[in-house]
């Protein structure tokens, strides 16, 4: 019997003008893995939404069709009352967190649900160790990093024991190596698992099953094998990708920034960077890769000249723009036009940024109305907009799928060969550049 | 020597109670030195922002409350006639009130800093039992402060990071709407992970609390003490 059964769901978000999703059946059985790819935007937040109940209780909406979880009907039955059985991870760990240190919070869900007490210390510190947060137990949430915050609330849920795992881009912060290792433990769980990534390699790997959601509507419902031949012939971007498609490696240019020697810590004896180097020269894309806590973005902000380093030194020749993680949480206009605008004081330059991203058409739209994609292009346009010479970007394949990375991607290797130069601190080891520079740990 | 958060957290707020109700300058002076010794222990880096708040504000009822009061016969200070303020004096009565008042509120700014601070509100919740909803939103508030200041931080850095230079207390100002709007949203987005982790689900329970202490049943004791000596004697 299957696990969980939707049947021709249509749903409709309030003052939506298209549905978000369209007459999408499916069955979940106990103890697969299903991996949800497609386009952002299509659909793939809804219809884990729709599983754990919160579409249509929390959200409102127009809901047709039909969707049970467990034997249970979603539509009578609130989020509250299918928590147990079913288990979510959203998106963003920073907006899921509702206690103060860490193993309180894997402990929440398990009072809530009236867990015996004498298990709930138990459970709630066997789930952080199972993602390899042990340590993490006694630490204050407010001073973990995205990826240490990522492992608590996959714990948070696993501790749960649900019979149905509900993941939307769940290692979206973690490093390669730390996204591998959680989901082969995901995989033993023993629960079902729906899991949207847009880092394909991984879920494609993990899943018996593989559904294509796209514009609301789901294209694809096949097992691995036959979803590979599928992916092949109908959307080759969403295949596991090879060895990335670097650029030419040019490295000849004039120097735009040079980071000699520079050390750099946040509190007084814990030194995020030591002695690093670092240039960046006319024309090229350079990677900044590493593990989680490598110093990345810290480096990122150096270079960019938001962070003034302990020691050594930063020489930077023009202007840098910074691109930080989640820019779509930083928005100060009323209209996406005046987002972009802000940095040139013109709104035709904003329109023109606009149109290079896709979003000519929403200049008039409130950013914050804007979908979680969108907004990240948006934060992009607001950067590029001023034309720096060095173009930083924190993380800029988050939450973005194959199609839309392989345009960023494209658009900055254009960017670079007017004369300018990037710099891209990504765990995303598929990203293109004409030079990677290896953090350590 | 560790208090339990509920045993803390009722000693503190009794603390306040007694500043508020305790009519000796030098009572109320020594409560205001021992709860901002308190609060030294606080990490230097946390309680700035809150230090910054609390003796500003009280400094703020020093200065001024003597221009604007009208109490008192003992002139030390004859200014001019404003108009709606009236006649600008101040009195030895009038300094006296302020700095009883500012004391005051810079007792019950510290006591709110020492909660903030050095409490944990995750078992302040969990030992509230059948106030617990109540508890959880009191947390949640308690640590908005941190989160705006750290979204904050970030909103800057981004506005920053577009060559946008953010100055000043004008610059800062402007953040201010979005900083809300955006809190706005992350509100929103909590409540429903707290729905889907079965937040409202009837028959919760609790995961077992260490064991009061003899330090933690004193605490209690020396809060109930104090709002009665507060009351009657200091």
């Amino acid at each position: 019997m299957a696990l969980a059964r939707i049947e021709r769901l249509t749903f409709t978000y309030p003052g939506a003008e298209r549905p978000a999703v369209a007459d999408v059946s499916l069955e979940l059985e106990p103890g697969e893995v299903v991996a949800l790819l497609g386009p952002s935007g299509s659909g793939k937040s809804t219809l884990i939404r729709a599983l754990a109940g919160l579409v249509p209780h929390f959200h409102g909406g127009r809901f047709e069709g039909r969707v049970e979880v467990g034997g249970i009907d979603t539509r009578r039955a609130r989020p509250a009352t299918l928590a147990g059985t079913v288990a979510t991870v959203f998106q963003d760990p920073e907006d899921q967190i509702v206690m103060g240190r860490a193993e309180n919070e894997v402990a929440f869900g398990l009072e809530n649900l009236g867990a015996p007490s004498a298990e709930i210390w138990p459970r709630a510190h066997a789930a952080l160790a199972a993602v390899g947060a042990g340590r993490l137990a006694s630490r204050r949430t407010a001073e973990l990093s995205g990826g240490e915050l990522q492992r608590v609330c996959l714990a948070s849920a696993l501790a749960l024991e649900p019979d149905l795992l509900l993941l939307d881009e769940p290692t979206s912060q973690l490093d390669p190596e730390a996204a591998e290792e959680f989901l082969a433990r995901i995989r033993g769980s023993g629960s079902a698992v729906l899991l949207a990534e847009h880092r394909t390699g991984r879920a494609l790997a993990l899943a018996d099953r593989v559904l294509f959601l796209e514009r609301g509507r789901l294209l694809l419902d096949a097992p691995r094998a036959q979803a590979l031949a599928w992916l092949a012939d109908q959307r080759p971007d969403y295949l596991p990708p090879g060895a990335p498609a670097n650029g030419d490696g040019r490295t000849g240019g004039e120097l735009l920034c040079r980071v000699a020697d520079v050390d750099f810590s946040y509190r007084r004896g814990i030194p995020v960077l030591a002695g690093v180097d670092l240039e960046v020269r006319r024309g090229e894309v350079v990677v900044l890769e590493g593990p989680n806590g490598s110093g990345k973005t810290t480096l990122a902000k150096v270079a960019a000249g938001l962070l003034r380093p302990d020691a050594g030194k930063v020489e930077l020749r023009g202007s840098a723009g910074y691109l930080s993680q989640d820019p779509g949480r930083y928005l100060v206009r009323e209209r996406v036009v005046d987002e972009v605008a802000l940095a040139v004081r013109d709104r035709k330059r904003a329109g023109a940024a606009l149109e290079l991203v896709g979003l000519g058409a929403l200049a008039e739209r409130h950013p914050r109305d804007l979908s979680s994609g969108e907004r990240e292009r948006l934060g992009l346009a607001a950067v590029a907009v001023a034309e720096p010479g060095l173009l930083v970007l924190d993380e800029p394949t988050r939450g973005i799928d194959p199609e839309r990375k392989k345009a960023i991607a494209a658009w900055l290797f254009a960017y670079a060969a007017e004369g300018r130069s990037a710099l891209v601190a990504t765990h995303d080891r598929s990203f293109p550049a004409d030079r990677r520079v290896a953090l350590p740990c | 020597m560790r208090l339990a958060a509920a045993p803390a957290a009722a000693l503190l707020a009794a603390t306040a109670a007694t500043a508020l109700l305790a009519e000796r300058l030098v009572a109320v002076a020594v409560l205001a030195a021992l709860l901002l010794v308190l609060c030294l222990r606080a990490p230097a880096g946390r309680r700035a922002p809150y230090l910054f708040g609390a003796l500003s504000s009280g400094l703020g009822v020093l200065v001024l409350s003597p221009f604007l009061a009208t109490v008192g016969y003992q002139v030390l200070w004859s200014g001019p006639t404003v108009p709606v303020l009236g006649k600008l004096d101040v009195t030895e009565e009038e300094l006296r009130i302020a700095a009883l008042n500012s004391l005051r509120l810079t007792a019950v700014a510290l006591a709110f800093t020492a909660y903030a601070l050095l409490v944990d509100h995750d078992r302040l919740v969990a030992a509230a039992g059948f106030a617990r909803r109540s508890a959880l939103a009191v947390a949640l508030a308690t640590r908005l402060v941190p989160s705006l200041e750290r979204d904050g931080a970030g909103l800057a850095e981004a506005v920053r990071g577009r060559g946008v230079p953010v100055s000043g207390l004008r610059g800062h100002a402007r953040l201010v709407p979005p900083l809300v709007a955006g809190s706005l949203e992350r509100a929103g987005s909590l409540a429903e992970a707290m729905e889907a982790r079965g937040f409202g689900h009837p028959g919760h329970t609790r995961a077992p609390a260490a064991p009061r202490t003899t330090w933690d049943r004193l605490a209690l004791i020396s809060g109930i003490v104090l709002v009665v000596a507060g009351a009657l004697w200091l």
